[in-house]
């Protein structure tokens, strides 16, 4: 044995202590993650209360159910319209941010960027209260507005469709601007400054700058921030559950929301349908950060 | 892992320091994280529901999950206790004194020895998800000894985990029919009793009467009368004061429930749900939405906007829901005397009774003690004037065991309700509440029906609304 470990080569030395390095972590992935996740796709084929779960019949039963669950669809329909609004208004502040972040001549430079990203370091919950007693109906926002005289009165905000989904947009934005913007920042850190002199030199204007240079330039960080951003909409779950509760009527549930509500609200405990409906989500986020790829990648 | 390092290090004859060095780091690191592993999981059931509240309360400290670890870990210990039982609560206010009456009455009358370990849970879903968790799991050694568990939910958990509970019909001293029959409704299954009761749901409906006087109305004046007459003195009330004479939480809407057991009617009929085409049940939800409509009610956005913002920011003339809404009244001190409570109206007019919302005390399987167990809540919660009492007095839980309800400080009256003997009002109120059908799915159901209410409020039509809801409901229900 001894003799034989003698005769191991560097190359074999050095992948034995590669391995050894990544055995602790993909053990603890294996059993944290890769276990639990084979085990949601066997339930998600199963029903009935989960201290005693059946083969569903058919097999495909919570996966065909969906399909007819109304619920589910507003909640795919929220999370989509979050999605199709919130991201890319998201984005483009954040760059605009940290362009101007970025400028040499800003003075207090650290400071203000600690403020942009302060709100990241809220934590989802006390954020998403905080925003719901801003804009309560006895709330500060209300208050100012009928001091103000802007409105007549109180206006639940939190109680109308369209207002509510406003609100969540705008939480939304508040929290996660700042957090893109640091991508940003580090990216545009990345672009050469002579650059910029030169296209200066050719009588380019900053809008010009900013369009044919910073945006070409910051492609890769573009393209991971909008798969995070995507991927981070799509399971929405804080501000639906505490800022609005889904509420009024569903039409600001997400679908993690909808997955917690079919899994631990109204003890319903109903884990094999929560398990198809979770599938279907990592599908959608699979999918889009596929094609989100494929567009963003400029090789041919 | 231990056994490579060691390998590396007898190799080693050049650059020794460095390599033992490294070593001794991969060493150190895969101990901790084994160690780490091995206590984690070991420690797992004891923390099981302590992650559970985590989760649902995010926003809670860390000193409160510390508390509520080491609480969990006493459960396990406490499990084995010759004299000791530990229960699940919550609401400090309301049914930790009733549980703290129980024990006190139990050791100055029974057993001086005996102890109970009141674990407080932060809302009534941490004990659900702690049920549901320990069933999912097949492992019930997390569950106390006794849980308090709402009435309302109790059906569907012995449905779904019927291994969760203990049957506890032949309880020693314990005569069931001293309970009121409507309570027991919800804890009796297949003629077995689970639940010993606890607080008394009847439902009350309590007025500002300084602001009735003010329209030239008095208490008499509503009670007995039908929604109808309630709609236009509350469209007066509202007029002339600015406060709504009714508000519910919109999205627990329990309203429907209350008016329809009111009615003595159910939103289900042979365990189906029963909305469209029934007509109570559609005056019941066209009267909620007009209300709201005719700004007589008020829809909160949730629990705590209908608790914090209706109630007890002075919003509202009039409160009607399960009598343990009445602390949440008596938070606001100015307001003392200016309260009284009567029954509900009806839709044809005369008096109408409900209940919402109480909840009662059901051993676990995991309890090593029943027969303890049994013996303490029948003394205690079976009827036990000292018990009941202190409760009340500590609490405000108002019995629904008739003897208890017999003693003298039911008939004291209560300040703040302007004098009035509301306790002896509510228990008698109680003999008169209706038993109608129950369901699994009462939650479902009211869930639905409330989004129904809001949708109709903001202007969409009723009646598609409704059979939105009906549809929904029973494709909850798995039809």
């Amino acid at each position: 044995m001894e003799k034989k470990k003698r005769g191991m080569s560097i190359t074999a030395k050095q992948k034995t202590a590669g391995w050894l390095f990544l055995t602790p972590a993909t053990v603890l992935l294996v059993i944290m993650s890769f276990y639990p996740i084979i085990q949601a796709v066997f339930t998600s084929f199963k029903t009935g209360s989960s201290a005693n779960m059946q083969w569903a019949n058919p097999l495909t039963y919570n996966y065909s159910r969906m399909f007819a669950d109304t619920i589910f669809q507003t909640a795919m329909k929220n999370t989509f319209l979050y999605l199709i609004i919130q991201v890319p208004i998201m984005l483009v502040l954040a760059m605009l941010l940290a362009q101007l972040l970025n400028n040499k001549d800003l003075k207090f430079k650290g400071f203000f960027r600690t403020c942009v990203f302060l709100p990241c370091a809220t934590s989802l919950v006390s954020y998403s209260l905080i925003f719901k007693s801003l804009f309560a109906t006895q709330g500060l926002i209300n208050t100012i507005l009928v001091k103000l005289g802007i409105f007549a009165e109180n206006y639940n905000f939190l109680g109308t469709p369209t207002s509510a989904k406003v609100i969540i947009i705008l939480a939304l934005l508040w929290r996660w601007t700042g957090y893109n913007m640091v991508f940003f920042l580090a990216g545009l850190q990345n672009i050469e400054y002579s650059v910029y002199e030169a296209a200066k030199i050719d009588g380019a204007s900053s809008w010009q700058t900013f369009w044919h240079i910073t945006v070409p330039l910051l492609k890769p960080t573009i393209v991971m921030t909008a798969i995070m951003s995507i991927n981070g909409t799509l399971q929405l779950f804080d501000e639906s559950v505490n800022l609005t509760s889904g509420g009024p009527a569903n039409a600001t549930i997400t679908m993690s929301h909808y997955i917690y509500n079919n899994s631990f609200g109204n003890g319903v405990a109903n884990f094999g349908y929560a398990s198809a409906l979770s599938f279907i989500v990592f599908i959608f986020v699979a999918v889009l950060a596929f094609i989100n790829m494929k567009v963003g990648d400029t090789r041919d | 892992m231990v056994r490579y390092t060691i390998i590396l290090n007898i190799r080693e004859d050049k650059k020794m320091k460095k390599k033992v060095l490294s070593a001794l780091l991969v060493s150190a690191m895969t101990v901790s994280m084994v160690a780490g592993c091995g206590s984690s999981s070991s420690s797992d059931s004891a923390s099981s529901d302590t992650t559970e509240t985590a989760e649902t309360e995010a926003a809670e400290t860390e000193a409160a999950e510390t508390e509520a670890a080491e609480d969990a870990e006493s459960t396990d210990e406490a499990a084995g206790g010759e004299n000791k039982l530990t229960v699940y609560a919550w609401d400090a206010n309301f049914n930790i004194p009733a549980l703290e009456a129980a024990e006190a009455d139990y050791q100055a009358n029974v057993d001086p020895d005996f102890d109970l370990e009141i674990i407080e849970q932060s809302q009534s879903s941490d004990v659900e998800d702690a049920v549901t968790l320990a069933g999912s799991s097949g492992d019930y050694s997390t569950l106390p000894d006794i849980v308090l568990f709402q009435d309302h939910y109790i059906q569907r958990y012995v449905a779904d985990y019927p291994d969760a509970w203990v049957d506890a019909t032949d309880a020693e001293g314990m005569d069931w029919d001293n309970v009121g029959a409507e309570k027991l409704s919800y804890s009796t299954i297949d003629g077995k009793h689970y639940g010993f009761p606890v607080d008394n749901g009847t439902a009350i409906f309590a007025y500002r009467t300084d602001i009735l006087e003010e329209c030239g109305y008095t208490i008499d004046d509503m009670t007995g009368i039908s929604w109808a007459d309630f709609i236009s003195i509350g469209e007066e009330v509202y007029a002339k004061t600015g406060k709504y004479l009714l508000s519910m939480d919109g999205s627990g809407n329990d309203l429907i429930y209350m008016m329809m057991q009111a009615e003595g009617a159910s939103q289900f009929k042979d365990g189906a749900i029963d909305i469209v085409g029934n007509e109570t049940a559609e005056r019941v939800i066209a009267t909620i939405v007009e209300m709201a409509q005719k700004n007589v009610l008020y829809l909160a956005n949730d629990w705590s906007d209908y608790t914090d913002q209706t109630i007890v920011g002075d919003m509202v003339a009039g409160v009607m829901n399960g009598n343990w809404i009445i602390p949440t009244i008596e938070q606001v001190s100015e307001n003392a005397g200016k309260w009284e409570i009567t029954s509900l109206p009806t839709l044809d007019g005369g008096e109408g009774y409900a209940a919402n919302g109480g909840s009662s005390l059901y051993i676990t399987a995991n309890c090593q003690n029943v027969d303890l167990a049994k013996k303490f809540l029948a003394y205690t919660f079976g009827g036990s004037t000292v018990t009941y009492d202190a409760a009340l007095t500590n609490g405000g839980v108002i019995s629904c065991c008739a003897t208890a309800a017999e003693s003298d400080v039911y008939q004291q009256g209560v300040d703040y309700f302007n004098g009035q003997a509301i306790y002896a009002k509510i228990v008698e109120m109680g003999t008169n509440v209706p038993v109608v059908e129950q369901n699994d799915f009462h939650y479902t159901a009211r869930e639905n029906l409330g989004n129904a209410i809001i949708n109709a409020v903001n202007g969409s039509d009723l009646a598609t609304e409704l059979q939105n809801a009906q549809d929904q409901i029973s494709f909850a229900m798995g039809n």
